[in-house]
């Protein structure tokens, strides 16, 4: 008997788990935008818009310790974080673009290094979705491989349903667990007509034609004539649910410091600058080749997976309007 | 509501000026190319989705014919002829599309002398303004919808160009948000103003897109990504955040053409163009001096009066 | 000058960093030293060619690494080795202070002065003054605060990070 779950009673599961300790993080609405954010309250949670940043940060922070080093009486000692303390959590509200991507980043996180800060992440949060009700032009997930229902990724699911409410539906073990863990909240029957779903209005694309027509033009008058505008800057890979570039620093001082993590963009001119100040990807158009190529063809050759969830969230905000969609569709015309 | 107002919401000008703007860029940009007086019409073209416009390097008439003038034409592509993007262009004289805002920030290249006056052929627009960030461009331009800088705007018509697209429509008072919430700020202790900011600078990803999009933000070596000596942390914690931010501001202190690039292109809403507004003010208040649309050889910050306030040094 | 202020203990002794010319103020600080004059010792020296050379970053980084005070020292104008590195100077940081104080930094804890190679009297005076100001302010935490908090999903502090670096 398929169970339903009423907007009341979703904030109370978020006080609930709140209550036991659980971290909760979910689009929330602070300022000007909506991210996805620790909350403290169920009523924080933002559903009608899809946050500004994905949700891939609750997995692959912007930024974040790896060890810390200080040097005391000649010595020095260094100190990892203690991963066994990262909380359980669970992060609710995921649109299915941004539910899709960790799953697609476990491949390339567990490849060949286990990468403990997202994979221990991985295991202790527990992904809620929900079925995608408004949409605007710049999504285009049904464009690659994707739905505004789409389960991939979520352990519990929930869609809207007509009147208000969701319905819910538990895809795995840690999902049903949750779901057991507060069977009082989740009531069976009700409606469960599905809301409309935001299903966007795009060309389809053809993934496997678009790889190998990229296999075949790594030299091409295309990436100059799309990418000369780039200015180069890390909006569309901060933004990006799957784009997963880091750099690693050292911060600090003499005595003591950290060494961090933080996120960075194949869009940045240093991001390839070597020591000796050459430049293998000297000009912006071979920078912007490469975050085509990665997501449609490299990641589709290494872990036949698409780097890409169609969230749109690069073409809302490029700063010189530089739509991936319109170069998908370009080089789909072309292959 | 007195007569002559309008709700936030009602279209703030006739789209036929827009469409005008656009036929006057297309002859011109055309006939540049046409006849070989340029290798390049830097101008928009429109995106696939409705409203939107982006940066485009002409170089054939077929290319230039298809250039455009909408309230979606944000940028500002005096960039592209900053040494950050000159590589885009082909070599040899070219034409490029500029707003006013935009014209002062050329004015403000050629006063540093990042290029010459007669390498570019300027042609002007006359712009009622522009979408602001996160507008929804399928809709008319509306109060609501128009850039936050549009609303103060005093250079709708840009001067001392070779040629001006359109013409100007009579454009409605409104109400100067920016300097409101400038005012709002500067009457606050510095605690709150603090808070103010850590909140902001907190919220930064380091995109660096405020960077990027800045005509000015052309060095070769950025003193923010050098880690030898490292002058600010790369890192985006409010530490690292908010000493880049403030690096940002000074740097561009009297060199700012108020265009607002850096505010808009922001994907976390942090409104970094008060920062460049308050030191322009300051500037103005102190040494008199103003970006304008004619070049100036020199800046406020890279000259000196004998007599320049000293008060605050014992 | 006696030497009585400096045998006072103070619960707090903040720490100024102070940023000179090599012409003159620094020429300035050493008179006061060969002079046996006393001024607290709270004050490091950074010596530069010229107060041209300062750039504000060095300032922002002087109170991220956790200056309580800043003090900017050169020649008085008209005297600058280089003709006119204290002119610009001059203008740069009083744009610079403007900015500072835009983004909340308390103006007090910065301070610009000319102190020429003869006037070892003065420096005495502007880095006990300095010091004397800041002591009663007592701490800056403002960019102390800031270095000690992490950024996460826009929060500024996180229990999560909390717990998981407590160890570090």
């Amino acid at each position: 008997m398929a169970k339903t779950l009423s907007l009341d009673n979703l904030h109370r599961l978020v006080d609930a788990l709140l209550q036991e300790g659980v971290r909760v993080v979910g689009p929330k609405r602070t300022g000007t935008l909506t991210v996805y954010a620790p909350l403290t309250r169920g009523e924080e949670l933002e559903l009608n818009e899809l946050p500004r940043r994905s949700a891939k940060e609750t997995f692959f922070p912007p930024c974040e310790t790896i060890l810390s080093f200080e040097k005391r009486d000649g010595r020095t000692t260094v100190s990892d974080p203690d991963l066994d303390r990262l909380p359980e959590t669970v992060l609710i509200g995921v649109r299915p673009c941004d539910a899709a991507a960790p799953g697609i980043l476990d491949a390339v996180f567990s490849w060949d290094y286990d990468d403990p800060f997202f994979l221990e992440r991985r295991k202790r949060t527990t992904i809620i979705g929900i079925a995608c009700t408004s949409s605007d032009d710049a999504c285009f997930c049904t464009a690659v491989g994707l739905t505004p229902d789409a389960r991939q990724g979520s352990d519990l699911f929930l869609v809207p349903v007509e009147g208000g409410g969701f319905a819910v539906e538990a895809l795995d073990a840690k999902g049903s667990a949750l779901k057991e863990r507060h069977a009082a909240l989740f009531t069976a029957g009700g409606n469960t007509v599905p809301l409309p779903l935001a299903e966007p209005k795009v060309e389809p694309l053809d993934l496997e034609k678009i790889r190998a027509w990229l296999d075949g033009n790594f030299e091409h008058p295309l990436w100059k004539e799309i990418a000369d505008r780039c200015a180069g800057c890390g909006a569309c890979a901060f933004l990006c649910p799957a784009c997963h570039c880091f750099d690693i620093v050292d911060e600090g001082g003499e005595g003591s410091g950290c060494r961090r993590k933080h996120w960075d963009a194949c869009g940045f001119g240093k991001f390839t600058m070597h020591a000796s100040a050459h430049n293998p990807r000297d000009v912006q158009p071979q920078r912007y080749r490469n975050r085509i190529m990665h997501k449609f063809k490299y990641y589709r050759d290494k872990f036949g997976q698409t780097l890409c969830t169609g969230c749109g969230r690069c073409i809302r905000w490029c700063p010189v309007g530089i739509d991936i969609k319109a170069v998908l569709d370009e080089i789909n015309k072309k292959s | 509501m007195t007569q002559g107002q309008q709700t936030e919401s009602t279209p703030l000008v006739d789209p036929a000026c827009y469409a005008a703007a656009t036929a006057a860029i297309r002859a011109e940009a055309v006939r540049l190319l046409e006849a070989g007086e340029v290798t390049a019409v830097v101008g928009y073209r429109a995106g696939r989705r409705a409203g939107s416009a982006m940066p485009e390097v002409a170089t054939t008439a077929e290319a230039a014919a298809q250039l455009i003038f909408t309230p979606g034409c944000q940028n500002n592509l005096a960039l592209f002829l900053s040494k950050a993007k000159r590589e885009a262009l082909p070599k040899g004289k070219v034409a490029v599309v500029v707003k006013g805002c935009d014209l002062r920030a050329l004015a403000g290249l050629i006063g540093e002398s990042q290029l010459k006056r007669d390498e570019v052929h300027v042609i002007g627009v006359a712009c009622p303004g522009v979408y602001g960030a996160g507008a929804d461009l399928a809709k008319p331009l509306a109060a609501e919808s128009l850039a936050r800088k549009c609303r103060e705007c005093k250079v709708h018509l840009p001067e001392g160009t070779d040629v001006v697209a359109g013409t100007l429509p009579p454009l409605p008072d409104l109400a100067p948000l920016e300097a409101e919430e400038l005012a709002r700020l500067e009457a606050m202790t510095p605690q709150e103003r603090w808070a103010f900011w850590t909140e902001q600078f907190a919220r930064c990803i380091r995109c660096l897109a405020c960077r990027q999009v800045c005509p000015f933000c052309f060095c070769t070596q950025c003193l923010c990504d050098r880690n030898r000596p490292q002058a600010v942390d790369t890192s985006p914690r409010p530490a690292g955040n908010t000493a880049w931010h403030i690096v940002r501001a000074m740097h561009l202190a009297g060199r700012c053409a108020g265009c607002a690039e850096c505010e808009r292109v922001c994907p976390m809403d942090i409104p970094l163009n008060l920062l460049n507004r308050k030191m322009a003010q300051e500037l103005f208040e102190l040494y008199g001096f103003e970006t304008t649309m004619q070049p100036q050889e020199q800046g406020a910050l890279t000259s000196y009066r004998d007599g320049d306030d000293q008060s605050f040094i014992k | 000058m006696t030497a009585t202020a400096t045998t006072t203990k103070h619960d707090f002794e903040p720490k100024l960093v102070a940023f000179v010319c090599t012409w003159c103020t620094y020429a300035g600080a050493d008179l006061a030293g060969t002079s046996r004059m006393q001024y607290p010792s709270n004050v490091r020296v950074v010596k530069f060619p010229c107060t041209g050379r300062i750039d504000p970053v060095f300032i922002l980084r002087a109170f991220q690494k956790g200056a309580d005070g800043v003090l900017v020292s050169g020649c008085h104008p008209g005297d600058c080795h280089y003709m006119a590195g204290n002119f610009h100077a001059r203008r740069r940081f009083a744009a610079f202070r403007q900015l500072l104080d835009f983004v909340g930094v308390d103006l007090k804890r910065l301070q610009f002065s000319w102190v020429s190679a003869a006037e070892g009297g003065k420096w005495v005076e502007v880095v006990t003054e300095l010091t004397e100001r800041v002591r009663e302010m007592g701490p800056m935490r403002e960019f102390i605060d800031l270095d000690a908090s992490e950024h996460w999903s826009a929060e500024l502090a996180d229990a999560e990070l909390k717990a998981a670096y407590h160890s570090l």
